[in-house]
């Protein structure tokens, strides 16, 4: 049986840690594409009108 | 300036958050059903537990993200329906199969060491299926040479195609060579499935939760891709150097030139 455990235990570990390392890439990456849109928002408030 | 930000609709973050929560209810019954439910195999013993997770995890890396990887980048070689899209699906199912693949080879080594003996024999399946997870990591490494989008797309197509050949390689493998891996057990030569009872439908139940969690861990997959490309397309270059230029930002930080770095030449990143 402690085959068994260690199979179930090493499959599920790795596509658990898997999808959690997804989850912090895709945060990480929604945050920098709001900074660069905040900044780009802000450019274009202090340009003004055209 | 145009504006290409990679809006996710709420209807698309929705699907993918009630997929995930099937998908870990699915696991969770799998694992319940498949440890404590189901009898012992009367040749197997309990070592029949781990037919619940391996066949599914193979499932999904060979047929469901190779397949799809072989599918999406024929599409975008086809000229009428060339889009980065397709290479960006492709791309996300060759790195979610890539898990599924390792996971596949290792519980099979854990199976097979009670059951032949020895953690790893140079078997006609197993060995294929080794191939395969190499080949698919060449294409990972491929896809990291810096090019423009469209030169890596077109290379990366070629490269996932020349690697599906092995799928079904693997497949027949059983059929074609005398091999100490068993054949298969649904999907055989007759159609007629050799298991039975809550066996089989514990069986099905984890190739439905693990086909969950792909399509959970693809659309994530797709979205961080399409980010990157975003990013890395020159719209943070441009905002970081208007933002340099009015002295508003010192330098980038290390966090973005990472992700900048990750679709771009270093030359081009420092310009």
């Amino acid at each position: 049986m402690r085959y068994v455990i260690a199979g179930y235990v090493v499959v599920l570990t790795l596509l658990f840690l898997y999808g959690v390392q997804l989850v912090w890439r895709r945060r990480r990456l929604n945050r920098l594409v709001t900074q660069v849109e905040d900044s780009r928002s802000s450019d274009l408030a202090e340009a003004g009108p055209a | 300036m145009t504006t290409n930000t990679p809006v996710q609709s709420p209807g698309v973050m929705w699907a993918t958050r009630v997929i995930g929560l099937l998908a870990l209810v699915g696991t969770g019954l799998t694992v319940w059903l498949g440890l404590w439910v189901t009898p012992p195999d009367k040749v197997q013993g309990d070592l029949v537990r781990l037919v619940y997770v391996h066949p599914g995890v193979a499932w999904v890396a060979l047929y469901l993200a190779f397949g799809l990887a072989a599918a999406c980048s024929l599409l975008y070689l086809w000229p009428r329906t060339r889009s980065l899209f397709w290479d960006r699906l492709a791309a996300a199912a060759v790195e979610v199969g890539v898990v599924f693949n390792v996971c596949t080879l290792i519980s099979g080594s854990i199976w097979g060491k009670p059951t032949w003996g020895v953690w790893w024999a140079w078997d006609a399946r197993l060995t294929s299926t080794a191939v395969l997870l190499v080949l698919f990591l060449g294409y990972l490494a491929l896809r990291r040479v810096p090019a423009e989008p469209e030169v890596r797309a077109k290379r990366s197509a070629f490269a996932a195609l020349f690697a599906a050949v092995d799928v079904p390689i693997v497949h027949f493998s059983v059929l074609w060579w005398k091999t100490l891996h068993q054949g298969a057990t649904l999907l055989n030569a007759n159609l007629s499935p050799t298991i039975h009872g809550s066996m089989a439908w514990t069986l099905l139940l984890g190739f439905v939760a693990l086909t969950l969690a792909f399509v959970w861990m693809l659309l994530v997959r797709y979205r961080i891709g399409a980010l990157e490309d975003y990013l890395g397309s020159g719209e943070l270059d441009m905002a970081l150097h208007d933002r340099q230029s009015e002295g508003v930002v010192a330098d980038p930080t290390p966090e973005a030139l990472a992700v900048v770095g990750n679709a771009r030449a270093p030359a081009e990143v420092s310009r």
